[in-house]
């Protein structure tokens, strides 16, 4: 990976009327990374993204592509492809038609352009079908269709907009490996939106966390897991997801103590003011199951689920206390849990701007 | 048991009703095959006794029918073909956009709908004349005419087009498509359906449309077989069958395009071109 910049956004905005979609977005991508745009629905993702296609016009702040300032470019000039979630092919045209639809509107020589497509079939697995019409295929089958528009081109980059959603589920963990060693052959650089942390976790270089038109945080994958810089990020990212606990630093400043029965103290290994009230953060699977005499926290258990290669266990408190132990747990409901968990696992946020601490 | 009792009973009523409805249609054809005092016969016949064919001949003959036929044919596809061509695009523009502009413009369109021909000829007739466009009196009746279709060719237009989703337009844009070119090539060719099934309601509309033919159009020579069927009628009507026998050449091409084409016809309406 050069460190060359790709797609390079400068304080981007974009209004809807009233509404302040896209909200000073600066991004760098680097030619050839794969970056995951996510965060719930409703956050700017989506809009980013076909921002940077043209099919949204910005109303601030520059846009560059491959060096080259792209704000009003209409999306035929801008040479990017777009995987869109409903696949969008073009039902009136057979699969060769829609692969080489680009191509046509190229000019590119017939013989030529159905070469590629025999190729792109060919990687992607859709020789016996370039003859059929895109209704005559199954989910699965679409969605490659949809890429194989994308890879015949051979474009700057490579926009993805939640292209697995309507997949079920075995299908999608298979697409998405299917996706990255796509990527990895092709070298180019992408750009996916999805809602779902563990595509981008599992994905991409580069995550890009966004909320309410605002990027929260942005960073390699295991960086937001390790270092969340706020606790939306912390909540998102991770999955059972994090538990949060109001908690108040002790007075000696090396310790909180957490806001559930039993007045329960975790010591830090840092110290703050003490005093101040501070959100804690406990990730379930950071969190072990010990002797109750040792342990930092005794909590009432609540639910016990178990999948068999791992379990969940819920405490019966306010807030609840989620705990992933591996493989098979004694407890059971009722009981009383012992749980610690090592200093440098504590995530802390600050209660009023919810920015890590 | 129940459910196939059910469904001959329903049955049952839709062809009663089908009968009551096609039953006219019936009775036209039967009569213009009756004699003159088979006509007035009571009780009727349902059956003509001594079959007359020879008056379609007749009739085609009698006030040179061809021309008539010719001048509806002239009318009804200078109707569809100009409103296939503006209504398309306006359809477009209202199905792809949602603003207040758009729904202004909707509630307008289908006001349009609610005014009746014989309240709108008069002023009609008064701006045709004093654009000159009385002195080419079948142009103005399909402009005339065009005007009193759009809406609902737009209508019907709008929700075919609805019914093709954006992305698909967005995906040409993107894969190297003019705005235009992706409405050419991806959102016209599957509304396509739609808008042939809307086009051949309008040319059946107009081809039997009467009030603003008989209004513009003086020279007998220039006017449709709807006002040729109205030069038959007068105080003393009795040559029923001979009326009788010019609408049903003038009905059956129709009915023919209306048969061959029903199914069409029906998907169009009921379903997008999707799927």
């Amino acid at each position: 990976m050069s460190n060359e910049a790709q797609i390079e956004l400068v304080g981007v905005d974009k209004h809807y009327g009233q509404f302040h979609a896209l909200k000073d977005i600066s991004l760098t991508i680097e030619k050839g990374a794969f970056v995951a745009l996510v965060g719930p629905s409703g956050c700017g993702k989506s809009t980013l993204l076909r921002s940077l296609a043209g099919l949204e016009s910005i109303t601030g702040g520059t846009m560059k592509i491959a060096g080259e300032v792209m704000n009003g470019v209409p999306p035929r000039k801008r040479d990017v492809a777009m995987v869109f979630q409903s696949y969008a092919l073009y039902p009136h045209m057979r699969v060769a038609e829609n692969l080489t639809y680009s191509l046509r509107l190229k000019g590119t020589p017939k013989d030529q352009a159905l070469k590629a497509a025999e190729d792109v079939a060919r990687t992607t697995g859709l020789s016996q079908l370039l003859g059929r019409f895109p209704r005559q295929l199954s989910g699965g089958q679409r969605q490659r269709v949809a890429m194989g528009r994308a890879i015949i081109r051979h474009p700057k980059a490579f926009l993805f907009d939640e292209p697995l959603s309507n997949l079920d589920a075995a299908l999608r963990v298979h697409m998405r490996k299917e996706i990255r060693a796509l990527h990895d052959r092709l070298g180019a650089t992408s750009v996916y939106v999805t809602h779902d942390q563990v595509e981008a976790m599992t994905m991409a270089d580069h995550v890009v966390v966004m909320r309410d038109g605002v990027i929260e945080q942005q960073g390699r994958p295991l960086d937001l897991y390790d270092k969340p810089a706020s606790r939306f990020v912390a909540g998102f990212i991770g999955s059972p997801a994090m538990n949060f606990v109001p908690a108040t630093v002790s007075e000696d400043g090396q310790g909180i103590v957490l806001d559930l029965p039993g007045a329960s103290r975790l010591s830090l290994g840092r110290s703050l003011e003490p005093g101040r009230n501070v959100s804690a953060g406990l990730r379930p699977e950071h969190l072990t199951v010990t002797q109750t005499q040792e342990a930092a926290l005794r909590l009432p258990v609540g639910v016990v689920e178990s999948t068999g290669s791992v379990t969940y266990i819920s405490s019966d408190t306010d807030p609840e206390i989620t705990v992933v132990v591996h493989g098979r747990s004694p407890l059971s409901a009722g009981d009383t849990m012992g749980l610690s968990i090592a200093p440098e696992n504590i995530h802390l946020f600050d209660v009023e701007s919810d920015r890590a601490i | 048991m129940t459910t196939t009792w059910t469904q001959r009973g329903l049955l049952l009523a839709a062809l009663t009703l089908a009968a009551l409805y096609l039953f006219p249609l019936y009775w036209m054809y039967v009569t213009s095959l009756k004699t003159g005092s088979e006509i007035f016969a009571t009780p009727p016949a349902f059956v003509p006794i001594d079959p007359q064919w020879g008056v379609f001949q007749y009739v085609w003959g009698l006030r040179g029918m061809g021309r008539f036929l010719w001048n509806s044919v002239v009318i009804a596809t200078g109707t569809m073909v100009l409103t296939a061509i503006l209504g398309t695009g306006c359809a477009y523009v209202l199905a792809r956009y949602r603003n207040i502009w758009i729904d202004i413009a909707l509630f307008l369109v289908l006001m349009l709908q609610v005014l009746p021909a014989s309240l709108m000829i008069t002023p009609i007739f008064v701006g045709f004349s004093q654009l000159g466009l009385l002195d080419t009196p079948r142009f103005a009746v399909i402009l005339a005419l065009t005007a009193k279709t759009m809406p609902f060719f737009v209508i019907l237009v709008r929700a075919t087009f609805m019914s093709v989703p954006s992305e698909l337009e967005e995906a040409a844009l993107v894969d190297g498509n003019s705005r235009i070119g992706a409405f050419w090539f991806v959102a016209l060719p599957l509304a396509r359906n739609g808008i042939l099934v809307s086009a051949i309601l309008i040319f059946m509309q107009a081809f039997g449309e009467f009030v603003y033919s008989k209004s513009i159009i003086q020279a007998v020579d220039l006017q449709p077989a709807s006002v040729g069927l109205n030069a038959f009628m007068g105080p003393n009507t009795t040559e029923w069958n001979n009326i009788m026998a010019y609408a049903s050449i003038y009905v059956t091409p129709i009915l023919a395009i209306f048969v061959l084409l029903q199914r069409r016809i029906v998907s169009g309406l009921t379903s997008g071109a999707l799927k």
